[in-house]
């Protein structure tokens, strides 16, 4: 390996960083380490001046490795290995060291937090001198998408790229279109047809020359990378159909929550307590009756059910007190003098016109009480006494502080959302990951929202949390401007960070294969060796640690260039005892 | 052999034994038959568990006397790196042979305790121990005929290499006499010898290349078993039965014995190439094998592992990274 030659620079970020650490004794400290060739301190090291001082000293004095001490590597890694390619040096022969976030934001000694900059530079510089240049990495694009799922978030996704002139499979496991609001009447909060929204839409896809569409379909086994995916599928268990497509997109949508395990709603006992999944067949159809064929005189819509409670599901579903609050409109105009009442935990009517609509219905005559839906849900009893209604509900309303009894003749449980049972499966076929409700993970909460942390899969609608019409189609609209983002490129850089297999070394115990969240490992019996895909490989290292015998090495983060840095760390309290 | 090339000078051997249990310089001795091949190509010059020889006649030895110094054993106390010093001014070739030279071996395993806990335990708590007046080994002791010494009992017990340059290391608890012979003889043919600092009598490539055991990716333990504890199979790999089998971070060589004697593989011949620390690998791969997502369900799988340390350590603590117990 070549000798190194370093070049350190001590950011101040204007008092950021300076008004804490003292960058100047540092960048003189750190002067006196062998390899390092140049070292300074400058006020902004991310400003074009800063750049190009460490361009100017790349060529002036042949160094050929940089660490820059400054913020997070999250915010500034990118801008400094830019300015090592610039000036002709591998981008990967950086280090950087946070002494912002790290240090002088969260310490007040200033003597102190000098030092704990010190080793963290000092770290970096070790590290640094075993840095090895990584050649970029590009792949192809196949322009075809793959959409799995044929609620309102498929749907549009769908007709979105197919109108570009793109290719796209859409897969849906049942043996309609439509998802979920195919069974919807009205949507809150303008209270327009569902059927106008969703009919019009199905019409173009069956008819469109650049859509595939494929009913009582279920993904089993994704193979390859972005731009370059290939699946089987089974269409009915019959004909069989190989698919290539460069990009995916999940939307799989969710499943109402099943209310019979709350005891106190006796969901399943009573007949006249029903879901509003069914509730709303009852609206598409005209029809509000009870089981016994009578008009409800009374009604009550409780909200929250099976959400925002930890003996069921912690999150709130999002939906349901605007779809309760839209019921409370509907049945006020079919059923004038019926007595209407929403129980709820909390309003959660949220969004562009939603708290007016909510004011609105306040104003129709209906009885809205206030519930403990953490630790006390009203009670939904039959009504044993012979008066003219077939049950009661005990509330402790919690506004007035009083224990009600509520004649009814009919509830609506506002079930909540959960994700599909078969959201296991779906992940582990695409390669992403969920969290603990089963909902999927998006690569970054706020800043890429519709990504994943598989390169070309992205999560759209309710498969990634419970949403509504407007936040799943906005979704959706995101991931297609991504996708044809990408196509348009034609290609994409991948990763080049990833795990690679010493092959002379690797016994075939086959360690890493179950752990790796990509599954971007398979295993070559002839050889008897582990393979890494490295166009799958992100360079998570979950491999490179779970290998016993030490033949996967990590890009990037190799034994020897971690035990270097935490050497570096190490070496200045030696020397302070 | 060419025992009859009398134009060959023979070749001067060393074989010494630090902190060890005397099993390698037995294991020297397995060659049987095969000594005269050995005596007849080398002279021993020094081996105080075979032959006569005292500390005076090593030190009277020119440097770089002997051809080749076989050290077994682990540097425990200070007579140990004085004479490991010794026979490395004396020696063209020093090999670490066996697992305590090469990574500090069994004896090293005391570094999971302190010189004090170790003497008191030894000089005043053990069951067969009778020391009322609370004596312990002093390295200077006066008595009327004059004065005595022992060696230093050093806190930590190192491998060789912490304390000479070593040029090969030979591993094994004891190595296996075909590989000490394929060894002997290389270098008494006079074969171009490997790269200095490496390993040799052992392979690149771990047990588990060799071991005919059936190994698929589904390594998922619910609970850990000792080897007795379970109706082996004979035939699965033993970390799929939920047995610790130091295999995969262990270097081939040995002959799979442990292994085809139906016993899972417990690491003498060290790490391969460029993994500095077994122990904290194979515990790195052990706990992905877990199969549990609860931390109480973890911490009771992870119960059943009886002594980790002593397990993943057993042969490699003072040459790991962690050393020893702070």
């Amino acid at each position: 390996m070549e000798e190194p030659r370093i070049g350190v620079y001590i950011c101040w970020c204007g008092t950021n960083i300076a008004k804490m650490v003292d960058v100047e004794y540092i960048a003189e400290e750190v002067k006196k380490l062998q390899n390092v060739v140049v070292s300074r301190n400058y006020k902004y090291m991310c400003s074009d001046p800063g750049q190009d001082l460490i361009i100017k000293d790349i060529k002036e004095n042949n160094l050929n490795r940089i660490v820059v001490s400054a913020c997070s590597p999250r915010i500034h890694e990118l801008t400094f290995r830019k300015a090592l390619e610039n000036a002709g040096l591998n981008s990967y022969l950086f280090e950087m060291a946070n002494i912002r976030e790290h240090v002088s934001w969260v310490h007040t000694d200033r003597k102190e937090a000098t030092e704990k900059a010190k080793s963290l530079v000092m770290a970096a510089i070790k590290r640094v001198g075993f840095h090895e240049s990584l050649a970029k990495r590009s792949v192809e694009i196949n322009p075809a998408s793959l959409i799995i799922g044929g609620g309102i978030a498929g749907l549009t996704a769908a007709l979105e790229i197919a109108d570009t002139g793109k290719q796209v499979y859409l897969i849906e496991k049942k043996n309609s279109l439509g998802g979920n609001l195919a069974f919807v009447d009205l949507s809150f909060p303008d209270l327009s047809s569902v059927k106008q929204i969703l009919d019009p839409k199905i019409e173009k896809i069956n008819k469109h020359p650049n859509i595939k569409v494929f009913l009582n379909t279920e993904i089993d086994e994704i193979f390859g990378y972005v731009g370059n995916f290939e699946t089987k599928l089974f269409e009915n268990t019959k004909s069989e159909e190989t698919l290539k497509f460069g990009n995916i997109i999940v939307a799989t949508g969710l499943k109402p929550f099943d209310p019979s395990v709350i005891p106190e709603y006796a969901y399943g006992k009573l007949p006249d307590v029903i879901t509003s999944i069914e509730f709303e067949k009852m609206l598409k159809e005209g029809i509000i009756r009870t089981k016994a064929g009578k008009e409800p005189k009374n009604i009550g819509i409780i909200h929250c059910v099976g959400s925002r409670n930890n003996k069921y599901n912690e999150y709130c579903s999002r939906t349901c007190c605007a779809t309760g609050l839209k019921y409370a409109n509907q049945l006020r105009d079919a059923l004038p003098e019926a007595g209407i009442y929403e129980l709820y935990g909390d309003m959660r009517v949220f969004g562009k016109g939603c708290e007016e609509f909510y004011t609105q219905t306040s104003r129709k005559d209906i009885v809205f009480m206030m519930f403990d839906q953490r630790n006390d849900l009203p009670k939904i009893k039959a009504n044993t006494s012979k008066k003219d209604f077939n049950m009661i509900i005990e509330i402790n309303e919690k506004l007035s502080g009083e224990e009600l009894n509520i004649p009814v003749d009919m509830v609506v449980l506002m079930v909540g959302a959960q994700a599909q049972d078969n959201a296991k499966d779906i992940s582990h076929a695409v390669g992403i990951s969920m969290c603990g409700n089963a909902f999927y993970i998006e690569r970054h909460p706020k800043l890429d929202p519709v990504a994943t942390t598989t390169d070309g899969v992205y999560i759209v609608g309710s498969c990634q949390g419970p949403k509504g019409i407007i936040d799943s189609v906005s979704q959706t609209r995101a991931a297609v401007s991504r996708i044809l983002g990408t196509i348009a490129k034609g290609s994409v850089q991948v990763e080049v960070t990833t795990a690679v297999v010493n092959e002379d070394v690797c016994c075939g115990c086959q360690t890493c294969i179950s752990v790796c969240p990509y599954t971007a490992i398979s295993f070559n019996p002839e050889k008897n060796i582990s393979v890494v895909n490295e166009v799958l490989c992100k360079g998570c290292g979950t491999c490179g640690s779970a290998c016993p015998t030490g033949a996967i090495r990590s890009r990037h983060f190799t034994d020897l260039q971690i035990l270097s840095q935490i050497e570096g760390i190490m070496s200045l309290e030696l020397e302070e005892v | 052999m060419t025992t009859e090339n009398k134009e060959k000078p023979k070749l001067k051997m060393a074989v010494y034994w630090g902190a060890a249990c005397g099993g390698c310089c037995v294991s020297v001795l397995d060659v049987h038959e095969k000594l005269f091949d050995v005596v007849a190509a080398a002279d021993l010059v020094f081996w105080p568990i075979a032959l006569d020889f005292k500390y005076k006649d090593l030190e009277a030895m020119p440097d770089g006397h002997i051809d080749v110094t076989l050290f077994n054993g682990a540097i425990r106390n200070s007579e140990n790196k004085y004479i490991a010093m010794l026979l490395r001014q004396k020696s063209k070739i020093m090999v670490a042979y066996g697992s305590c030279a090469h990574m500090g071996g069994i004896p090293g395993l005391a570094n999971f305790s302190t010189k004090e806990e170790l003497f008191k335990r030894v000089y005043f708590e053990s069951e067969s121990t009778l020391n009322s007046e609370k004596i312990l080994p002093e390295p200077d002791f006066k008595v009327k005929e004059g004065d005595l010494e022992l060696p230093v009992f050093y806190n930590d017990v190192m491998p060789l290499n912490k304390v000479v340059c070593v040029d090969y290391y030979l591993p094994g608890c004891p190595p296996q006499t075909e590989r000490l012979l394929e060894v002997f003889m290389a270098i008494v043919n006079g074969s171009e010898l490997p790269s200095k600092k490496s390993v040799i009598g052992a392979y690149d490539k771990t047990q588990c290349d060799e071991c005919e055991r059936k190994k698929t990716d589904n390594k998922k333990i619910k609970k850990f078993y000792r080897p007795w504890e379970i109706e082996d199979d004979g035939e699965t790999c033993f970390l799929e039965q939920g047995v610790i089998c130091m295999g995969p971070a262990t270097r081939g060589g040995c002959g799979v014995r442990c292994i085809k004697g139906n016993a899972p593989c417990r690491g003498c011949y060290g790490p391969p190439p460029d993994s500095p620390d077994p122990g904290a690998k194979m515990m790195s791969a052990v706990a992905t094998m877990i199969d549990a997502n609860e931390d109480v369900e973890i911490d009771k799988i992870i119960e059943d592992i009886v002594d980790p340390a002593g397990t993943f350590y057993r042969f490699s603590l003072p040459g790991s990274i962690i050393r020893r117990k702070l």
